[in-house]
């Protein structure tokens, strides 16, 4: 039954018509999704890159940086305090990576402890991210008053809106992994929520790096 | 991927033996369809709809200009009639029209498919088109854009609400080209028949991947451009502002990143239909193939790079207007690449003077006159000359009319049997074909002499301007007299459409005896277009030989056992194969 068709076939497509009868329609149906989503991905890119030359423009365009409001410079931002909390981002892609690998070698249990870790870690950062915005700049610097600040808020923003969506995201996968919709061999959502993760990670070096060290 | 139908092996399906039942009803067939060939005529007869405004938009402007000082209108009126004429012909009928119309339409056909990639998303991106159609013409109620279907700050920030509202439609109208561009490169790369290899592929494929990646990944770029245009409309953030640093240039980087792509979004789907067509109507295989195709990528990827070329009067760098002007010119390569093929593809051919091979034979002539001006264009001492004129208006519509357009209505007679199953009435074609040509070469052909003595463009008066040149209004006026030859065209293609529906002769399954894979199949297509996937092992334009199918539908009638068809059907277990597995 399963040479129906395939007979004809050759190289790669031979291959993929043997291995597909595993279980043809997920795999398929997996090909296209996760293509589908690595696109979203880089189109999603493409979204923080045009905004980082926006910034990128507007800064290197401005006489001074930060710039001058009502005559007075308005200060830096917190390093130290944002490093803290970019390890703690990339802390969270760490331990995502484990839980994805612990959930490959059907450690079940410790799959739960690791995603847990994520996305504790994750909504520190957003406390974090909070805590920056609230304390340190929204007394000086709105992002309706400079560039510096539209730049700063919309930019962060969109990142603090991608990892409070990532962690929403993680939250429902562990909830489905809960009610065993995957699978040992089959588990698209979590390779999807595992790329996601670590993608709002690389895009925040980007963002730490043009913020807070150039 | 857990509802009940996810859970069966292929080996069930093939056990069952069943076809799915077809969608039942006017509401589940037409509207909440899933069905790539529905939503292609749910774009199609939108974009229609909203051509017959914007077209009317455009004649009022055209009215305006018979007089110097303005005929019909105030001048506010007619920047607001100019702005949205250009904005709802760019977003809302060009692009839906050859992506979303005919690209739904005939990609999942020629790749050998059932549907697209994703039956959902592309409903969605279709959903969310007549929102942003909705939402454009709603700003004319707060008063109208009046910037020009650029709306650069700072003059487009004095728009207020009506603003606003652009920046919203175009918000809006960019996601639902972002997913369709995603849904048909995963579609392209990973649902194309058993044997079809990428050299493989109809030109007119290669055209739609070009395209989806251009809208995919440059349409993002707009998005941003105008939510930040929105943000600061409506929270007064300082993007663009250059009273509180912003930079009003950045929008126009931002904006053209996109909308150089943009042009050739709704140009290289017409290469694709012109490449089509050429060889079916000329009996001959298409010449240079590979060159066709992989132009279409040069020109992809090029378009990314060459978008400052609308911006040397902007005061960009001098040392970045050499490299940008030689990356324009460098585009141009690829492009006349295309126009020798197709010409060699004529050479020595059979030609058929269908109405289809007209409409093809004139984007021939009218899009490379449209790409010589563009040529022209690029230099940056002639640019800096006539960018504020005519002569732009006029390359952009012969590019715009005559390539765009012309590539649309060749799709039209050429798959309209298989869309239907009957024929385009052939006489109101040609003669719709006719009006088309010479309005179009009269209305837009004197914009470029006018543009040469230095009419300025998007004036509401020219009455300076005519006092110098006094022809200026005798060829306006001859302008707006060719225009109405295209209304009439127009006018006469939609009666054609509808009338022939009922009253055009039968097509059959191969009316033009062409040899791509939608021609392999029932006119109209079932909704699960091949009751087996084909296996294809050669190029679909080799007129002298076998077509290169097996497993066509004619072929496998012989054995019912291979009719047996799996389809995901709009009902809510399809909802729920939706999610994550």
């Amino acid at each position: 039954m399963a040479a129906v068709g395939t007979q004809h076939l050759t190289g790669h497509d031979a291959v993929a018509a043997r291995y597909r009868n595993v279980d043809p329609v997920y795999f398929e149906t997996r090909d296209l999704r996760l293509t589908g989503f690595v696109l979203f991905l880089l189109s999603d890119c493409i979204l923080f890159s045009s905004f980082i030359f926006a910034y990128v423009y507007l800064r290197n365009s401005a006489p001074a940086w930060p710039p001058f409001l009502n005559g007075t410079q308005l200060p830096w931002f917190d390093t130290s305090f944002a490093a803290v909390n970019s390890v703690v981002l990339f802390g969270s892609g760490v331990t995502m990576h484990f839980a994805l690998e612990n959930w490959k070698h059907l450690h079940r249990q410790k799959f739960f402890y690791w995603l847990i870790a994520t996305i504790v870690l994750g909504l520190g950062f957003l406390g974090g991210q909070a805590h920056e915005w609230s304390g340190v700049f929204a007394t000086v610097l709105t992002w309706s008053n400079s560039t510096m600040g539209a730049s700063f808020f919309v930019l962060t923003g969109l990142h603090g809106l991608h990892v409070f969506i990532g962690t929403v995201f993680l939250t429902v996968l562990g909830i489905q992994a809960k009610n065993n919709v995957y699978t040992g061999s089959k588990y698209l959502g979590l390779t999807a929520g595992t790329l996601y993760w670590h993608f709002v990670d690389v895009i925040w070096v980007a963002l730490f790096y043009l913020f807070y060290l150039l | 991927m857990h509802s009940d139908t996810a859970h069966e092996t292929h080996e069930d399906h093939l056990d069952h033996g069943h076809i799915h039942p077809a969608p039942e009803g006017f509401i589940r067939k037409y509207v909440f369809s899933l069905d790539h060939k529905v939503i292609g005529f749910q774009y199609f007869f939108t974009g229609i709809f909203v051509l017959l405004i914007a077209g009317s938009f455009a004649e009022l402007v055209r009215l305006q200009l018979t007089d110097p000082n303005g005929a019909i209108m105030s001048h506010t009126a007619y920047n607001e009639m100019f702005t949205m004429h250009g904005t709802a012909m760019v977003w809302m009928v060009l692009i839906p029209l050859v992506t979303g119309a005919i690209g739904n339409f005939v990609m999942p056909l020629q790749i050998g498919a059932r549907d697209v990639a994703f039956p959902w998303l592309n409903m969605a991106s279709f959903r969310i088109f007549p929102i942003a159609v909705a939402t454009l013409f709603s700003s004319m109620l707060f008063g109208g854009p009046h910037a020009g279907w650029t709306e650069y700050p700072p003059i487009s920030l004095a728009d207020g609400t009506a603003g606003a509202l652009w920046c919203m439609a175009i918000f809006i109208i960019g996601i639902s080209s972002t997913m369709t561009g995603l849904n048909f490169m995963v579609t392209i790369m990973k649902m194309r028949a058993p044997g079809m290899t990428w050299t493989r592929m109809p030109l007119f494929v290669w055209a739609t991947f070009a395209t989806a990646l251009m809208n995919m990944f440059a349409t993002v770029a707009l998005s941003v451009a105008v939510g930040a245009l929105f943000l600061e409309h409506v929270f007064n953030v300082p993007w663009y502002d250059p009273a509180r640093g912003g930079s009003p240039v950045l929008f126009q980087h931002m904006f053209w990143f996109y909308s150089h792509p943009a042009v050739y979004i709704f140009i290289i789907p017409a290469f694709g239909v012109v490449s089509e067509v050429l060889p079916v109507f000329a009996r001959k295989p298409i010449f240079g193939y590979k060159m066709i195709a992989f132009s279409s990528m040069a020109i992809a990827l090029l378009s990314f790079t060459v978008w400052m070329h609308h911006m040397f009067p902007a005061g960009i760098a001098p040392w970045l207007q050499l490299p940008f002007m030689i990356l324009t010119y460098a585009i141009g390569v690829p492009t006349g690449i295309k126009i020798f093929s197709w010409m060699a593809t004529l050479w020595a051919g059979r030609i058929y003077f269908t109405t289809a091979m007209l409409y093809a034979m004139g984007f021939l002539i009218t899009f490379t006159f449209g790409g010589l001006t563009g040529i022209f264009l690029a230099s940056v001492p002639v640019d800096l000359h006539e960018h504020g004129t005519y002569f732009v208006v006029g390359h952009f519509h012969y590019v715009v009319a005559g390539g765009a357009v012309m590539g649309f209505l060749a799709s039209i007679p050429y798959w309209y049997p298989k869309a239907t199953g009957r024929m385009l009435d052939e006489r109101m074609g040609q003669i719709g074909f006719w009006l088309f040509f010479l309005g179009l070469n009269g209305t837009f052909g004197p914009m470029h002499w006018l543009g040469l003595e230095g009419m300025p463009r998007r004036y509401a008066s020219y009455a300076n301007f005519a006092s110098q040149y006094p022809d200026a209004v005798f060829w306006n006026r001859f302008e707006t007299a060719c225009s109405f030859l295209m209304v009439a065209s127009v006018g006469l293609l939609v009666f054609n459409i509808f009338w022939s529906m009922k009253n055009g002769k039968v097509a059959g399954i191969n009316p033009w005896g062409a040899r791509t894979l939608e021609w392999t199949i029932s006119s109209p297509p079932p909704y699960y277009n091949f009751k087996k996937l084909p296996y294809v092992y050669g190029r679909p334009y080799d007129f002298d030989q076998p077509m290169p199918y097996q497993n066509t539908d004619l072929e496998i009638e012989a054995f019912p056992e291979y009719g047996k068809v799996v389809m995901p059907i709009p009902t809510a277990g399809a909802a729920a194969g939706a999610g994550a597995h």
